[in-house]
């Protein structure tokens, strides 16, 4: 029996982790309303990754973070240009968006299934299997080393949105992008940013996700909506929000595989999205779409 | 003599061949099981088509939501195993013939489409389709675990009581009824104050709804009806496979190919899901009776997708209309 702190504890380490992975699902949307539906499977992708890095090179999945994070987000700019670009100004773009990467998704899962087969990874670091115990409590040490990483990260962003040029650009854009463009900034290039970003911080989730949670190729479609759910509930487009939602429903979610067992885990999130949208569809910190 | 000339009048020659050659073509869809009675070795012809019947009914009812009113469903996986399981659970437990219960499983799926739509439809854009793939994976959690349904094993169904010979007929009328059905109201909406108003949804949800349209009603109303046909098709599918398992009905890759269908055919036209089925169907019977099924048609599905969206965002029947050259015989909005 698991009492209330050391759920609050463990849903809170993981909370962390799945702020990571939405970080930059809501980024995409905020600045570009890009609805990135294969945000997961690139994060799948670079868990598989990870996971070949740790069985050939004997590289740690905490280390291969400084390959995939570079590699993801300069895939991620080659990506948004030959993707995303030409459908600039289409009518319906978040729904064109939307389908693109539906169809992104489908092509990757595929191309992982071929390659790498349908079975369960796991990558498995000398840390993955120990834990550690503070007092009456106790966290899984790559638990614990993944939050930290992932806080890590979240803060270094912060404060590049927060203190650079570039980072107060995509704020502006995020605020409104006809207005950002008056002022001078070069939208196009900020997008590309973005997307890059956002796909960067798919790919280190990868790397952490690789010795957290087993995976196969067709996963990312639960990953997907798990990370949909707790945007939505922080308000599309809301960095902040997204982080909240992410700390929220991970808690949620812990006590309800405590209480109900883990296979109804996931289930917490799918309940909390119809919950959102029936009381209140903005989410908590979104804007009432006028 | 003096009246046929009176209908000449009254029916404009074009449209007279056009209606003449898809009447003829139903007609012989109808008359094409004798062929199996009077002499064996037909059953795979009528198994194709019956899978082809199938996809128009779901897809045409996946239109008048994802098409008509532009919103995209991957839920409708959903109301086909909500069929399947509902007939099913009958047919087992009961003992009621799946041909009977299949209308009433439409309309389960149709009012369970309705509450669910109440909820996910009071926002626009994308959040819905967030929560139909949510709805998708909550079904699926849901059956996997559901032990009185069988659990992730499914559930067997006995098979139907006819001879080997024979037993694909009734299945192919079945789904051919469906089909016609969900064409002609798929048609009778598009020209309907409905579809009207979903056209409109579709290309600005704010002025639509500042012209007095409650487009939150219009939006939930075409969705019950949609999920209506694939509640049946889900009942008819479930019984001819005699058996039913979450794997088969509830996937992603099952909602990618109505949505696939849509989008190759034509979203948002009344012959653009039809012509996409019929291609569908026939290409995976080449392409599967060639190489065998593998993790690549996913790519494939995946990539003509992406090049679908890049290139023909209005599908062969958009693309054909945009250059004047939609022969009439397709044109049928």
């Amino acid at each position: 029996m698991t009492s209330g702190l050391q759920i609050l504890i463990l849903g809170l380490a993981l909370g962390g982790v799945y702020a990571l992975m939405a970080i930059g699902l809501s980024m995409t949307y905020g600045v570009m309303r890009i609805l990135n539906l294969s945000h997961a499977a690139f994060m799948v992708l670079g868990a598989y990754l990870a996971y070949w890095a740790l069985q050939i090179l004997r590289i740690d999945p905490l280390v291969s973070i400084l390959i995939n994070g570079p590699l993801f987000f300069i895939f991620g700019i080659i990506l948004y240009r030959i993707l995303f670009v030409p459908l600039a100004g289409r009518p319906r773009y978040t729904e064109a968006t939307l389908l693109l990467s539906f169809g992104l998704a489908l092509s990757i899962e595929g191309m992982m299934g071929a390659l790498w087969t349908g079975i369960y990874r796991l990558a498995n670091p000398p840390y993955a299997t120990r834990s550690l115990a503070f007092g009456s409590f106790y966290i899984p040490e790559g638990q614990m080393y993944a939050t930290a990483a992932s806080l890590w990260i979240l803060t270094a962003l912060w404060g590049f949105l927060q203190k650079t040029r570039f980072g107060r650009a995509i704020r502006a854009t995020m605020q409104n992008r006809t207005a950002a463009q008056i002022v001078g900034v070069n939208v196009e290039r900020i997008s590309a940013l973005a997307f890059g970003l956002g796909m960067a911080s798919a790919g280190i989730s990868g790397s952490l996700l690789s010795f957290l949670f087993p995976f196969f190729p067709g996963k990312h479609w639960q990953w997907i909506s798990i990370l949909l759910s707790l945007v939505v509930l922080g308000g599309m487009g809301s960095l902040i929000g997204t982080v909240v939602g992410a700390l929220m429903l991970a808690v949620a979610s812990v006590y309800v595989s405590s209480i109900l067992g883990p296979t109804w885990s996931p289930a917490t999130f799918y309940a909390a999205l119809f919950l959102v949208l029936m009381i209140r569809p903005q989410g908590l910190f979104g804007k009432r779409e006028v | 003599m003096a009246l046929l000339d009176q209908i000449r009048i009254v029916i404009p020659h074009r449209l007279e061949t056009r209606s003449l050659i898809l009447l003829s073509l139903a007609l012989v869809l109808f008359l094409l099981p004798i062929l199996q009675v009077v002499s064996d070795g037909y059953n795979y012809v009528l198994h194709v088509l019956m899978v082809i019947f199938m996809y128009i009914a779901l897809a045409s009812g996946w239109n008048i939501i994802g098409g008509y009113a532009g919103y995209t469903s991957l839920g409708h996986p959903v109301f086909f195993a909500l069929g399947a399981y509902f007939s099913g659970v009958l047919l087992v437990y009961r003992g009621w013939s799946p041909f009977w219960t299949a209308p009433i499983a439409g309309l389960v799926a149709t009012l369970f489409g309705f509450a669910f739509g109440l909820v996910a439809l009071r926002t626009r854009g994308p959040a819905f389709v967030i929560s139909t793939i949510a709805l998708l994976l909550l079904a699926r959690l849901i059956l996997d675990n559901w032990e009185w349904v069988g659990g992730s094993n499914g559930l067997s169904l006995p098979m139907i009581g006819w001879p080997y010979r024979l037993y694909k007929i009734p299945f192919y009328y079945g789904m051919l009824l469906t089909a016609l059905l969900a064409m002609w109201v798929s048609y009778r909406i598009r020209h309907s104050k409905l579809g009207l108003f979903l056209r409109a949804i579709a290309m600005d949800e704010t002025k639509a709804e500042v012209a007095g349209i409650n487009t939150r009603m219009c939006k939930v109303i075409a969705f019950a009806i949609s999920a209506f046909f694939a509640g049946i098709c889900g009942a008819l599918w479930g019984y001819q496979q005699t058996y039913l398992r979450p794997t088969i009905f509830l996937t992603i890759g099952a909602a990618a190919d109505l949505v696939l269908i849509n989008l190759v055919g034509g979203r948002g036209t009344v012959a653009g899901p039809v012509l996409g089925a019929a291609l569908r169907v026939g290409l995976d019977e080449l392409v599967v009776n060639q190489f065998g099924s593998t993790e690549l048609n996913i790519t494939a599905t995946g990539l003509l997708m992406i090049l679908i969206v890049l290139f023909f965002p209005g599908g062969i029947i958009g693309a054909l209309r945009e250059r004047q050259r939609l022969p009439r015989l397709l044109d049928w909005d």
